[in-house]
């Protein structure tokens, strides 16, 4: 028997060139709740968020959305991010909201990671994945040591 | 306007004739695609089998990663799994995005075995449900901080300190 199942989807879009809008939505047999985050270039700082509370467990549980402000100013790039997402946004607020938060965070990154690959074949020009992320590495140099891959580009 | 970027993750977990869980974690995203099963033994929630794969990724050096995955075999879902887990899948010579994945299976875990005690509460009404959580709580003093409904302040933490 299926004991417990949680959904995450996030979505990411580009509403101008300077930023990244990220909507997410987690789903599980206890929780339920929205997200949106704005993160702006080229500092890729989140500057708004919004969150949505739709099945919780505690009449309190909704005092986190306030919360979310604490996150104002963070960089999606600084190593810190996620132990200070899950410090000032989960302890303070609420921990499923902060891994929401740290999902649409990590979706905004790899989009920008990998978005000008898209653009590239479109043109026919993209060549060798492993010399497109080296580049890419310039412009996100705090991922160098992130995995094995960026490691070796 | 279309998406730039699209993920979607699930996790769940289910329980085996033989009263271990079988726990899944799959994402699939525009540049990446993976999962990751494994086996917990109850009630030790040891995790006593794992497989993974990589269905679909940026270079194909991402796969060479898979067998980093067995390091976990023999770890217990508790504190200090985070840490483990990111140190043997992730880092500079692993896979992060495998090791969320392993990540996700020990959250389902534990919430698993948080939904009906849960549920026993959400039963209740008023004081009952107020004294109900307080009991949680004393059950499960890890809890106490862990968030804006079991900080200080909170009415579901009236009577409780810290340390209890």
């Amino acid at each position: 028997m299926l004991g417990f199942s949680r959904t995450k989807w996030v979505g990411v879009e580009r509403p101008d060139p300077e930023t990244f809008f990220a909507h997410g939505i987690l789903e599980d047999n206890i929780y339920g709740m929205e997200l949106d985050v704005w993160v702006k270039t080229p500092e890729f700082v989140i500057t708004r968020l919004e969150g949505k509370m739709r099945r919780v467990t505690t009449p309190v549980c909704e005092q986190a959305l306030p919360v979310l402000k604490n996150a104002r100013g963070l960089s999606i790039n600084s190593p810190d991010l996620i132990s200070t997402v899950n410090r000032k946004v989960g302890r303070e607020g609420c921990r499923h909201l902060a891994n929401l938060l740290l999902e649409c965070c990590d979706a905004i990154m790899r989009c920008a990671l990998y978005e000008r690959w898209g653009e590239l074949k479109k043109k026919g020009a993209a060549k060798d994945p492993g010399a497109y992320l080296k580049e890419q590495l310039k412009i996100f140099p705090g991922l160098q040591n992130h995995c094995r891959t960026l490691f070796n580009a | 306007m279309l998406l730039s970027y699209a993920r979607n993750k699930h996790a769940s977990a289910s329980d085996r004739p033989d009263g271990d869980l079988l726990v899944k974690a799959a994402v699939q995203e525009t540049f990446f695609a993976a999962k990751v099963e494994m086996v917990v033994k109850i009630p030790d929630l040891e995790i006593s089998s794992v497989e993974g794969v990589i269905e679909r990724c940026f270079t194909g050096e991402c796969r060479q990663t898979i067998p980093l995955l067995q390091q976990v075999v023999g770890l217990r879902i508790g504190s200090g799994i985070i840490k483990l887990v990111n140190n043997f899948v992730g880092g500079p010579h692993g896979c992060p995005r495998l090791a969320d994945l392993v990540l996700e299976c020990c959250e389902q875990v534990i919430l698993r075995y948080t939904v009906e005690p849960l549920g026993e509460i959400l039963s209740k009404k008023g004081n009952e449900l107020k004294t109900a959580y307080q009991e949680f709580l004393t059950q499960n003093p890890r809890l106490i901080n862990s968030c804006i409904a079991f900080a200080e302040g909170s009415p579901l933490r009236e009577g409780i300190d810290a340390e209890s």
